[in-house]
């Protein structure tokens, strides 16, 4: 009972303290950031407590135990809108509850490196709380019609974010990147509507849905706008184009947001809705995945590669890294799906932490081009230092959460049986050696050497709020890299329902 | 319980009560437009207690039916919001914004059309309903040209008789034709005939016409041109009641028109009606792309509504009567909600997007107002337009026109693009210090912060309805 409250709490307090905060004055800007903060903290709590609560529970029990529909926890059902079956239907298994862990790390650690941002903090916080709720809500909601208001909120978030506070090109950046999801989502909620009526059962519930077979007619057209919808927030191959303007133009806790959490709800959503709901049409179309992942796992590394902005070298590594995650999926095995969910996990830690370092050396030396900058290690070895440990994550370096996911999706694509999907996965194994390239490239560059405007030798290094950041997202890191295991047996009680519905 | 005649007599007789009222008191007398709010919200209340249930008719010419009283309710009180918004521009005077006359008149013209849409979704003979449209319609000719010495309005008022009156011969001659194929006036004789000879070239002739001419007042697409015209040279006031009331009865006329008469061949109509609706919701979309005046603006946008609206005909009847209604109901929330807004604005600004810029920091208040209006029509949830657009949607889903609704539901891609467009304005700009201050009176603030809580809530409203009982004893 009290865990039901709590988790439900989960989103609703978010909008609850920025509710709060809106009547008071601006006159109290930094009392209404430590509400903001403190209530981060409190969902960071109850996220970490539930999800250790639904660890113990599940760690008995043996995965392929509950067939093809998801063991939930925590459930929320009440009936909402009665003329077209929608209801207010939230749970949570441990794929999701994990999802939620990350981004209620990725919001604290957000708001700790926004402290100080220009302009009126009060909207600012004021959004990134309605940013967390629609992302904690997309991870949490089982009925279609609740996750499709979740998903396109966040979108439209985004844009008053980038445009507002951003820099360089801001309005451009947001409104490629919104639009851009929205067209995503357009996509998604025509596929919902075509599910909806051709189910006959009047429910929006997601794993009633799950339990109808589709007829072909329907899943052939609707899966590839279904998959493609979600693809989009996950920058897949002809819709990646959004993404390094978006989080160029973004200010850094909307750019770890964007790239830590948001592009992980695509791959979610494509495991848990297209490929759950769809199957059929899913072990049809999948295959043919793998030619659009060539551009993403090998030239958006080769793009990363030429590029001396640092955020367009992050955002290019995302997409390249986001590509493996699309591999996981493609190749349909168990272990690839394992691998794809570790590397939502592991790379949502791993970008927040780079955009999070970057948007501190971008805040003190006023540029993001790396042949502009040399030395840095000398003035402020904090924040170096966590730059190099994510981009040694980034490059998959063993002990850390990097090389466990990649792993894991490799040694699970190839054990796909068509010829195809194993040169791919050969190819997407070179990915590694190209992330190392530009990884140390702009390490190298920027960090070591002499410290070259002298005008840099006053800088000062990291302050308590972002060592607590940078100590937060590298503790994660390490401890997924560091205890694989029991991350990998409790992903696999909600893979095994994907898994069993797809080979039906 | 009333009957169901009351709230009808009252509204026609309100008018008349107004002007004949303004004759007896000073000319700076505020009496009649309290008048006219007590009037309509007597009416409005009233019109709940009526029975819901059994179609009743009246002489065999006039019906009542949950989908008219909803109807009722939508157009009374658009225009009691359309009534207490235009006091403004009677009262004061500005470079921006001359200050018209005839307050009561003005009114009364108002309610007369809201009759006039009364009529049309009680009609159940071809000549009441034909009345009742042109009683809806020629008061607006007159609201248009409101403003003698607005050379511009001059000019709309002309294009709107002009086209109008066109429309009005098209319908006629629609008319004519159904009752040469028929032989009769009355609207269920005209179904059985209907399902007798669906194929005669009659009927379809004189379909085609009947679809022209309310395509003229719908702003369907080959006859749309008029809208930004008239709505840029109409009074602010004028042109929202226009954007709403007139939508709603065109819209209502076309419902009763498919969905009674015409209901036995709603199969064989259902590509043209998706075809009009694809092309005008894209093609208003597109017109509304590079607009940079506000009004101009609002009337691509509601040409683009009126696309979407049409999508829901395409259902079976009850989704659609649903689904119109309650989109019907938000459309005229946001709508209203953004006019108060460009209301106060062009007061004494010129009437662009520039005129917006740094709303967010000159008055956070209208800023936040702005956006809840211009996401709800596009359709944006959590808010109350999402869920008006998924029932239009929802609806056309029912008979599995899915190609027609993903092409719609993509069409809303650009829809935001354009609201964004305005959103920037107001919220990323920087503040043009040669504006003038906004002035915002208690009147108006109350209306933003009702329409927002409206529109906010709307979609969230069934939750709490269904689950009162649950929260209360859980």
């Amino acid at each position: 009972m009290i865990d039901v409250i709590l988790f439900n709490l989960i989103w609703v307090l978010p909008l609850l303290v920025m509710l709060i905060c809106t009547p008071i004055p601006n006159t109290y800007t930094r009392a209404i950031k430590r509400i903001h903060l403190s209530s981060a903290i409190i969902v960071l709590g109850i996220a970490a407590y539930l999800t250790l609560k639904l660890f113990l529970l599940t760690s008995g029990v043996s995965p392929s135990s509950n067939g093809s529909v998801f063991s939930l926890h925590f459930v929320t059902q009440v009936s909402w809108w009665n003329a077209f079956g929608a209801q207010y239907f939230i749970g949570a298994d441990a794929l999701s509850l994990l999802m939620v862990l990350l981004t209620s790390v990725i919001v604290l650690t957000g708001m700790l490196v926004s402290w100080s941002i220009p302009g009126n903090a009060k909207i600012f916080f004021a959004l990134i709380q309605i940013l967390a709720t629609s992302v904690y809500g997309v991870f949490m909601s089982f009925d279609l019609l609740l996750f499709f208001i979740f998903y396109e909120m966040e979108a439209i978030c985004m844009y008053l974010m980038i445009a507002g506070f951003g820099s360089g090109k801001k309005d451009y950046g947001g409104k490629k990147l919104t639009l851009t999801l929205a067209l995503g989502s357009s996509m998604i909620l025509a596929a919902f509507l075509g599910i909806y009526v051709e189910s006959g059962i009047n429910s929006w519930n997601l794993l009633e849905l799950g339990q109808v077979v589709f007829p072909m007619s329907l899943q052939m057209w609707a899966f590839p706008l279904l998959f493609m919808g979600f693809a989009v927030s996950g920058s897949l191959f002809p819709f990646h184009f959004w993404s390094p303007d978006g989080h160029s133009a973004a200010p850094t806790a909307v750019s770890m947001f964007a790239a830590g959490v948001m592009m992980k709800m695509g791959p979610y959503a494509c495991l848990r809705i297209a490929i759950y709901l769809m199957p059929e049409a899913a072990r049809i179309y999948l295959p043919y995945l793998v030619y659009l992942l060539i551009f993403n796992v090998l030239l958006s590394g080769w793009i990363a590669i030429r590029h001396k902005d640092l955020k367009y070298i992050t955002a290019y590594s995302s997409i390249s890294h986001l590509g493996l995650i699309f591999l996981g999926i493609a190749a349909m095995t168990p272990l690839a799906f394992r691998g794809a969910v570790l590397q939502m996990l592991s790379h949502g830690f791993l970008t927040a932490l780079f955009f999070a370092t970057i948007g501190m050396i971008y805040s003190r030396t006023h540029t993001r081009d790396i042949t502009q900058m040399g030395g840095l290690m000398r003035v402020m070895p904090f924040i170096g230092v966590g730059f190099v440990i994510a981009g040694f994550a980034c490059l998959g370096l063993p002990g850390l959460s990097g090389f466990i996911a990649e792993a894991t999706i490799f040694i699970g694509s190839f054990q796909n049986e068509s010829s195809l999907m194993r040169v791919v996965t050969i190819l997407a194994v070179l990915s590694i050696t190209v992330t190392a390239i530009y990884v140390l490239q702009a390490a190298n560059r920027m960090l070591h050497g002499p410290v070259s405007p002298n005008s840099f030798y006053s800088l000062p290094d990291a302050n308590f709020k972002e060592k607590v950041t940078i100590v937060i997202l590298v503790f994660s890191l390490f401890a997924i890299g560091l205890f694989p295991n029991w991350i990998s047996e409790f992903i696999d009680t909600s893979i095994s329902p994907i898994y069993t519905n797809l080979i039906r | 319980m009333i009957p169901f005649f009351i709230p009808d007599l009252l509204l026609l007789l309100l008018p008349f009560v107004l002007i004949t009222t303004r004759l007896f008191i000073s000319k700076r007398s505020q009496l009649p437009w309290y008048m006219a709010h007590i009037g309509l919200i007597t009416i409005f209340i009233l019109l709940n207690f009526i029975p819901v249930g059994e179609t009743q008719f009246f002489l065999s010419n006039w019906k009542i039916d949950s989908f008219g009283i909803l109807m009722r309710e939508l157009l009374v009180l658009s225009a009691l919001i359309g009534i207490s918004f235009s006091k403004e521009y009677f009262n004061y005077t500005s470079d921006f914004m001359p200050r018209m006359h005839h307050f009561s008149e003005f009114m009364g013209a108002i309610i007369m059309a809201t009759f006039g849409g009364v009529v049309v979704v009680s009609a159940s003979d071809l000549l009441t309903f034909f009345l009742g449209l042109e009683l809806a319609t020629i008061p607006m000719y007159a609201l248009t040209a409101w403003n003698k010495k607005d050379s511009l309005g001059s000019e709309a008022a002309t294009k709107f008789i002009l086209m109008g009156s066109v429309a009005t011969a098209f319908e006629i001659f629609g008319f004519s034709y159904l009752y040469g194929f028929s032989g009769s006036m009355h609207f269920q004789e005209i179904a059985v005939r209907v399902l007798e000879n669906p194929n005669s070239p009659l009927l379809w002739i004189s379909v085609l016409f009947l679809l022209s001419g309310i395509g003229f007042k719908l702003t369907l697409f080959p006859f749309h041109t008029w809208a930004p015209d008239v709505y840029e040279g109409a009074p602010t006031p004028v042109t929202a009641i226009l954007s709403v009331s007139s939508k709603a009865i065109a819209i209502s006329f076309v419902a009763v028109l498919v969905f009674g008469p015409l209901h036995g061949i709603k199969e064989q109509m259902a590509p043209f009606l998706g075809l009009l609706a694809g092309i005008t919701l894209f093609i208003g979309n597109l017109g509304a792309l590079k607009q940079y005046k506000l009004r101009r603006f609002m009337a691509y946008s509601s040409i683009s509504q009126a696309g979407y609206v049409l999508l829901a005909l395409l259902g079976p009847r009850e989704t659609a009567g649903a689904a119109i209604i309650y989109y019907l109901f938000i459309y005229a929330f946001s709508n209203y909600l953004a006019f108060f807004i460009f209301g106060i604005i062009e007061r004494n600004r010129p009437e662009t997007f520039n005129s917006l810029r740094g709303l967010s920091r000159e008055n956070p208040f209208l800023a936040v107002a702005l956006v809840i209006a211009l996401f709800s029509l596009a359709g944006i949830p959590p808010l109350a337009g999402f869920f008006g657009k998924f029932q239009l949607f929802f609806s056309a889903a029912q008979n599995h026109h899915y190609f027609l609704i993903t092409f719609a539901i993509l069409n809303n891609v650009l829809a935001l693009y354009y609201y964004i467009q305005l959103i920037k304005s107001a919220w990323v700009d920087e503040p043009d210090p040669s504006l003038f201050r906004l002035i915002v009176n208690l009147r108006q603030k109350v209306w933003i912060v009702l329409l927002s809580v409206a529109i906010v809530l709307g979609g969230v409203l069934p939750f709490f309805i269904n689950n009162v009982f649950k929260i209360i004893t859980y």
